[in-house]
């Protein structure tokens, strides 16, 4: 043989191995049980969080106001004022928009609406404000184009080093230096402090966000306890725009840009096909987040109508300044359909029949709306000051001087009030019922923690289908989107 | 309606509310409302404010009817008990509407085996036993013998049955009826007579009066209403008052209440016309609750921490087997548990999907639930329409309630296995094919409960020894899957039921889960049979402690014999027979009782395990769970720390449970052995055939070791003589499809065989996973498969099998020359004995071995695989070969073969002219031979086949 026909027969027989191979591998290949297709990783979707650049060498200082903080500030963040300045954590209220119960547009925020804790902000500015990303903010004139007053601070100090007082500005014991030398990306505890301790304590609004989140335990909320989320690993942020609103409260958001749980998770990811049957009834929260406040107590009721007078006080059941209240704790929530929108947002001024309960802010959806799903609300029932005579809600002056937690006098407050922010007051008040509904969306519990079967489908359970617009339990009467049963067995 | 029911109702229904709106209010005026609702009423419009803020709560719930009508208590003469004051009756009461008499005659829950008296034709478990109910049956967990007619001493009358077990008994049957038919009432006090005399706690025998206790008629509220007042009625049976019994089920309903003279009927809850107020009337259909009464753990509150008492015979479901249904989560129990907070399963996934007892254990004729048995209908009818109405079914529901096919006792067959199965609700096969190989084939050796209970998270009765007594005249008894005595301060552990063959009703066989509870006791010769012959019966309770107690102590002569530790106490370790002196001297001081041949028996009870169902991850799933070492199919079971008397039980027979296992005895100690390979049931991975083991190896190494002294000898004897150079021609000896096929040959049987040991031995090669194994296994068997057969075609089509095939004439000669060659030739380097060639490059060995192999082993090997892999489709094919225990180790036996043929087959390979070209032969196609063979002119010519380019066979050695 010659050499040539030698290399040639050598590599025949490297062809022959690669097809003996291929004819192993690829029925194997073939004939390889599979697995199931991945599912999403929910990690994805969580942000990978920027190196911390401490700004402890950055920030010399001296600072004799907080105006001051800003300035430097913006000196490197030049569009960061003007960013903050187009959100509702600067502005309090929405673009004009149209409602259906109004002739004119209207705003619709913080600014001028009212809810039924301490009812509203307007001529309230000194504490109210304490909650501002600004400064100064003490009436009606104050001026929403001055960046200097944005706090950036408050979102992005330590605030170990950092409080806001009275309208908002820094108290006195904070040395601005040391806070803004703290700055870094907000942590739970920025967000905390205002929305932890909402309607003026902890867990007083919410129910499911409380100052337990600042150390949460993995029993407590799988993201935020069990994996260390931050508020804007789900909230996230651009441009200082925070995506989620948990109270839809202005007609102006699109339900589809709110936060939610299929951002990260497939909506069908349960093993059981019949608790992927309820995703398109029933939302996530409502399974996996059985109960809210489970470490501190919320406020559930709010009586107005016993507010001024000398009786013991307890913070939990009675103080003067705010009158009685019910506070609850692990409480389970109330259950209504729910597309995402309000059906309704009581503005100042809206007339209400005062001998039923007012709702605030319904939530819209019913049984017959495809979109809208079962969602778990914590309800707060109040008793608050309306006029008897015009049939409206009453705002009340009562922070600071003059206020009603001064003079302990309402028709004074509500006078007071008629100066400041122009609500007429005939003169005459009595106490009205009113009900608020708060989306209960945190203090998720992993699967080990989710309502099961039974909590819903069982002679105790929660669920009253009834009220929810059922014949009965779904389970043995059908659900919205069950056909009619046919003579088929 | 009145105006007064009205009211009444509306107080009933709403009472929480306003009970929770009265807490509310008073909350209020403490802190400080008065001044509040003043102020209000000053400054509101009327209404505006006031009322509490209380959300509404929402309506107590519960299953009661909204449609049953208002109904007249009777009593037993038909009267309104209001006016009567007597006693209610069901029978007459529910019979106004409903067929009372149908659903007693049809209710197993009243018969509770009276109707198995005087029956011949019936298994019994044990001889003294009259039938197989909780009327008549003996249980040794409780150990009272229903005394039969005749008896020389009386241990249980009928009267004290109903005392005892009162509990239990929902009334009618043996508690209304005397075992030949008569009713109760018309038996005469008689102390001769088990049914009509009671044996009194200072062993005496009383007469009994029915006329004067009354009979306990079937009671429908205690099923059928939603808060019986079950402990009331029990106490009224226990007290012997029968005839109240199902009067004290109402004790909660505020019907009637309890007075120092019995019970009074409180008018407040009947209406004007003598009727129940709607109100009071909560019936129902029967509710897990309601069940739990008399079976066993039942806990819906799902907030609030179940907690249950170890072993408790009150439970006896539970106490017996460790099941509880309950939907709540196992971690949030209020039970002390090992590993507890892992456990976050519900107690029963069907409880926790909301389904009731009666989903499954329905009434068979309710036309909800009532389904034609497969096959019954006609071809032509799928489904037929003509069935029972609603409202005939509520006048005569049938309460012989579905059931399955457990083990505890054989009664009530008609109903056997009446019940829905598992599979009868849920498509196994679909759920399981995608990730559990040979599906069918473990759906139908395996109960779905065999992997679907993996463990038992309760403890449950594990022995009761009998033959002594414990100071308090109770036996001594061992639970299982606890450490220490209750659930709440002892660690309960769990335990593993044991799988056990069991025959369904439809003939099939599967292992299902078991627990095993074993009894020992002493039993006598009764002078009471027939013609006074002797029958044997268990000794009574009161014997028993006549013999070990002597005013409330242990006897001086036991505590003598027991007392290992003369402490002058006996405890649980020391109060065991554990010598043939104490057998002596309790025989002896049973016989001085006048006990004839007084000895002591044991027996096995399985109690079969449906409940406590779990699922997905819970749930057994790992292939080397069962195919392994130590495979959960034959895990075993302890039975007992202690074999009183040196006596093993006996399995009770009367079930559908085959015992094929063993006992297993250890320092007294005793344990049962489950043998899945005497059930037919062969586990790859587990189950081995020793010898074929055994005879592989030592084959396969006495290959190995011939081959190494062969190869050695060749070595030194190649050393010792000069090299000799053949005269050498280089033929082109293998055409490339031979060399393709035998290569992939080559490495399918190698991978065959690996894969083949680690699915034999999952024990030595743990870190392969097992199933993926089996799937290369079996792809690769198949592409075996593919490529000899067509090999096969292609010496058939160009006639090269020839090669193969052994020429008869000169054959032995040949094949004994070349023996020889192999054993001298060899290392003298003399020539081959017979030239390889194109046309015959197979020696008369070689080709003996390889008809041997090609026609003998591999098609044995291809033929045994594939029934073993067709078992799940085709299992007819594999049971008429013997089916797994010998088609798998046959093919293990042939696989050794395979082996050691490989091993012979590489060395032979080297016996041509230079070591290696054998294998280049065979790799490039080319080999250099020598010139001439000894015989190569003697060589019987090979048919020509050059004309077909390049054929020749394929392997060489």
């Amino acid at each position: 043989m010659d050499t040539k026909s030698g290399n040639k027969r050598r590599w025949l027989w490297m062809i022959g191995l690669v097809a003996i191979m291929a004819a192993i591998a690829v029925p194997l290949y073939l004939l390889w049980p599979r697995t199931a297709a991945a599912t999403m990783d929910p990690w994805q979707n969580v942000p990978t969080h920027a190196v911390h650049t401490s700004h402890a060498d950055i920030i010399k200082g001296p600072f004799e106001t907080p105006q001051q903080v800003t300035q430097a500030c913006l000196e490197c963040h030049e569009d960061a004022a003007s960013e903050v300045m187009h959100t509702t954590h600067w502005t309090w209220e929405s673009e004009a928009v149209s409602v259906p119960w109004r002739d004119d547009p209207v705003t619709i925020g913080k600014k001028n609406t009212i809810n039924n804790f301490c009812i509203g902000t307007q001529g309230n500015e000194r504490t109210c404000m304490s909650c501002h990303a600004g400064y100064g903010w003490s009436d009606a004139d104050f001026d929403f184009s001055n960046s200097s007053n944005v706090d950036c601070l408050v979102c992005h100090a330590d605030l170990a080093t950092y409080g806001k007082g009275d309208y908002g500005l820094p108290t006195e014991a904070v040395d601005l230096v040391e806070a803004a030398q703290s700055v870094r990306a907000p942590t739970r505890d920025n967000c905390g402090a205002c929305h932890f301790d909402g309607g003026g304590g902890n867990n007083v609004k919410h129910g499911d966000l409380d100052e337990s989140l600042y150390f949460p335990s993995g029993e407590l909320d799988v993201h935020m306890g069990a994996n260390n989320f931050l508020c804007t690993d789900c909230h996230q942020t651009e441009a200082h725009a925070i995506k989620g609103k948990l109270l839809a409260d202005n007609f102006t958001i699109d339900p589809a840009k709110q936060v939610a749980c299929t951002d990260c998770h497939a909506a069908d990811l349960h093993a059981d096909d019949r608790i992927n049957e309820h995703v398109d009834t029933v939302a996530c929260q409502t399974c996996h987040v059985p109960s809210m406040a489970l470490k501190n107590p919320t406020k559930t009721v709010w009586d107005w109508s016993t507010a001024g007078q000398d009786l013991p006080e307890d913070h939990y059941s009675y103080l003067k300044i705010k009158g009685n209240f019910v506070y609850e704790k692990d409480v389970t929530p109330s259950y209504e359909w729910f597309n995402g929108n309000l059906a309704y947002r009581y503005l100042l001024g809206d007339t209400i029949v005062p001998t039923e309960t007012t709702l605030l802010n319904p939530p819209a959806g019913s049984i017959e709306e495809p979109a809208a799903k079962i969602f778990p609300f914590k309800i707060h029932r109040a008793n608050q000051p309306y006029d008897v005579n015009y049939n409206y809600l009453l705002q009340p002056i009562t922070s600071g001087e003059g206020g009603f937690w001064t003079t302990f006098d309402w028709k004074s407050s509500f006078e007071l009030a008629q100066e400041r922010i122009g609500l007429p007051f005939s003169g005459e008040y009595g106490f009205a019922r009113t009900d608020m509904h708060w989306p209960v969306t945190h203090m998720v519990q992993p699967k080990e923690g989710a309502l099961q079967c039974d909590d819903c489908h069982s002679a105790g359970g929660r669920m009253d289908w009834e009220a929810l617009g059922y014949p009965g339990d779904p389970m043995e009467w059908g659900g919205r989107f069950d056909d009619q049963p046919t003579a088929s067995r | 309606m009145s105006a007064r029911p009205r009211f009444t109702h509306v107080i009933h229904a709403s009472a929480r509310v306003l009970l929770l709106a009265g807490v509310l209010m008073l909350l209020s005026v403490l802190a400080g409302a008065p001044a509040a609702v003043a102020q209000d009423a000053a400054a509101t419009p009327a209404g505006t404010s006031t009322g509490s803020f209380v959300p509404p709560a929402a309506e107590v719930q519960n299953d009661a009817s909204p449609l049953h009508p208002t109904f007249a208590l009777l009593d037993v003469d038909g009267a309104n008990v209001l006016e009567s004051g007597k006693p209610v009756s069901p029978m007459q009461s529910c019979g106004a509407c409903h067929d009372t008499s149908f659903i007693a005659q049809h209710s197993f829950h009243s018969d509770l085996g009276l109707s198995d008296f005087g029956r011949t034709d019936i298994e019994v478990a044990q001889p003294w036993d009259q039938s197989r109910g909780l009327f008549g049956r003996w249980d040794p967990l409780t150990n009272r013998t229903l005394s039969p007619e005749g008896a020389v001493q009386l241990d249980l009358s009928t009267a004290e049955w109903l005392m005892k077990f009162g509990a239990f008994v929902p009334g009618g049957g043996p508690a209304t009826t005397a075992r030949n038919g008569a009713a109760l009432t018309t038996l005469p006090p008689d102390a001769a007579n088990p049914e009509a005399s009671l044996l009194a706690a200072d062993g005496s025998v009383q007469a009994w009066d029915w006329q004067q206790s009354g009979v306990v008629e079937m009671d429908c509220f205690v099923c059928h209403l939603a808060q019986p007042d079950a402990a009331a009625r029990a106490a009224t049976m226990a007290a012997g008052d029968f005839a109240w019994a199902n009067t004290a089920s109402l004790s909660a309903t505020g019907i009637v209440s309890r007075t120092a003279e019995g019970f009074a009927w409180q008018p407040a809850a009947f209406g004007e016309d003598g009727k129940l107020l709607p109100a009071f009337v909560q019936i129902q259909d029967p509710t897990n609750e309601n069940c739990a009464a008399c079976h066993g753990v039942v806990h819906t509150d799902a907030k609030q921490p179940l907690v249950f008492n170890a072993c408790d015979l009150t439970q006896p479901q539970t106490a017996t087997t460790g099941q509880v249904v309950s939907p709540q989560l196992i971690s949030q129990s209020g039970i002390n548990m090992a590993d507890k907070a892992s456990l976050n399963r519900p107690w029963d996934v069907h409880a926790e999907r909301a389904l009731k007892c009666t989903d499954c254990h329905y009434a068979i004729n309710n036309p909800v639930h009532a389904q034609e048995a497969a096959g019954k209908q006609p071809d032509h009818l799928t489904y037929d329409p003509r069935r029972l109405e609603l409202g005939e079914y509520l006048q005569r529901p049938n309460h012989e309630l579905a059931r399955g096919a457990s083990a505890q006792f054989m009664i009530d067959e008609g109903q056997k296995g009446s019940m829905r199965r598992c599979e009868s609700c849920h498509a196994a096969q679909e759920t399981h094919s995608d990730w559990l190989p040979y599906t069918e084939r473990h759906i139908e050796v395996l109960a779905c409960e065999s992997c679907h209970i993996p463990s038992m998270n309760a403890p449950a009765i594990e022995s009761v020894d009998w033959t002594v007594v414990q100071a308090d005249g109770t036996p001594v008894t061992q639970c299982r899957g606890i450490e220490g005595s209750d659930t709440v301060n002892g660690l309960v552990t769990g335990y593993e039921p044991v799988l056990m063959q069991r025959t369904n009703v439809d003939g099939d066989t599967m292992l299902a889960p078991y627990n095993l509870i074993s009894a020992w006791y002493w039993v006598f010769d009764e002078a009471g049979g027939a013609d006074g012959a002797a029958v044997p019966a268990p000794v009574r309770q009161q014997d028993l402690a006549a013999v070990y107690l002597e005013n409330g102590s242990y006897a001086p002569a036991i505590l003598a014999a027991f007392d290992a530790n003369s402490d002058g106490a006996l405890d649980t370790q020391e109060l065991v027979i554990d010598s043939d002196a104490k057998v002596a001297l309790v025989t002896e001081r049973l016989e001085a009782l006048g006990l004839s041949n007084p000895r002591i028996e044991a027996q096995t009870q399985p109690y079969s395990i449906n409940h406590s169902v779990t699922r997905d991850e819970w749930v057994t799933r790992e292939c080397q769970a069962c195919h392994d070492n130590d495979s959960r199919v034959a895990a075993g079971l302890s039975l007992s720390n202690r074999t009183p008397g040196g006596v093993v039980p006996t399995f009770v027979a009367d079930n559908n449970v085959t015992p094929s296992g063993t006992f297993e005895s250890t320092n007294g100690a005793l344990r049962y052995q489950p043998a899945p390979e005497a059930d037919g049931i062969y586990i790859f991975g587990h189950n081995r055939v020793a010898w074929i083991d055994w005879f592989g190896a030592l084959l396969f190494a006495g290959t190995l070791l011939a081959v190494i002294v062969h190869g050695s000898l060749r070595f030194v004897a190649a050393m010792r003589r000069p090299r000799h150079a053949h005269k050498l021609k280089r033929v082109y000896m293998y055409q490339a499809y031979e060399r393709f096929w035998h290569w992939l040959q080559t490495i399918t049987i190698i991978i065959l065989l690996f894969t083949g040991l680690i699915i034999h031995r999952p024990d030595i090669f743990g870190i392969f996973s097992f199933p993926h194994v089996v799937t290369v296994h079996n792809v690769l068997a198949a592409i075996l498969v593919i490529n000899a057969s067509l090999s096969l075609f292609w010496h058939l089509a160009g006639g090269e099998i020839r090669q193969y095939i052994p020429r008869p004439y000169g054959f032995f000669d040949q094949a004994i020359e070349q023996t020889k060659y192999y054993i001298q030739g060899i290392f003298r380097d003399d020539p081959h004995p017979f030239a390889k060639s194109r046309d015959r490059h197979l020696n008369p060995l070689q080709q003996v071995t390889y008809f041997g192999i090609l026609n003998v082993l591999l098609p044995l090997q291809v033929i045994t695989g594939a029934l073993m892999w067709g078992v799940q489709r085709w299992p007819q094919f594999a049971n008429a070969l013997g089916g797994l225990p010998f088609l798998a180790p046959f093919h293990s036996l042939v696989a050794w073969t395979f082996a050691s043929f490989i091993v012979g087959h590489v060395y032979l390979t080297t016996t041509g002219e230079r070591p290696l070209s054998g294998i280049q032969a065979m790799v490039t196609g080319w080999e250099e031979v020598a010139a001439e063979g000894a015989h190569a002119a003697e060589a019987p010519a090979a048919p020509s086949v050059t004309a077909a380019p390049g054929l020749a066979s394929s392997t060489q050695a």
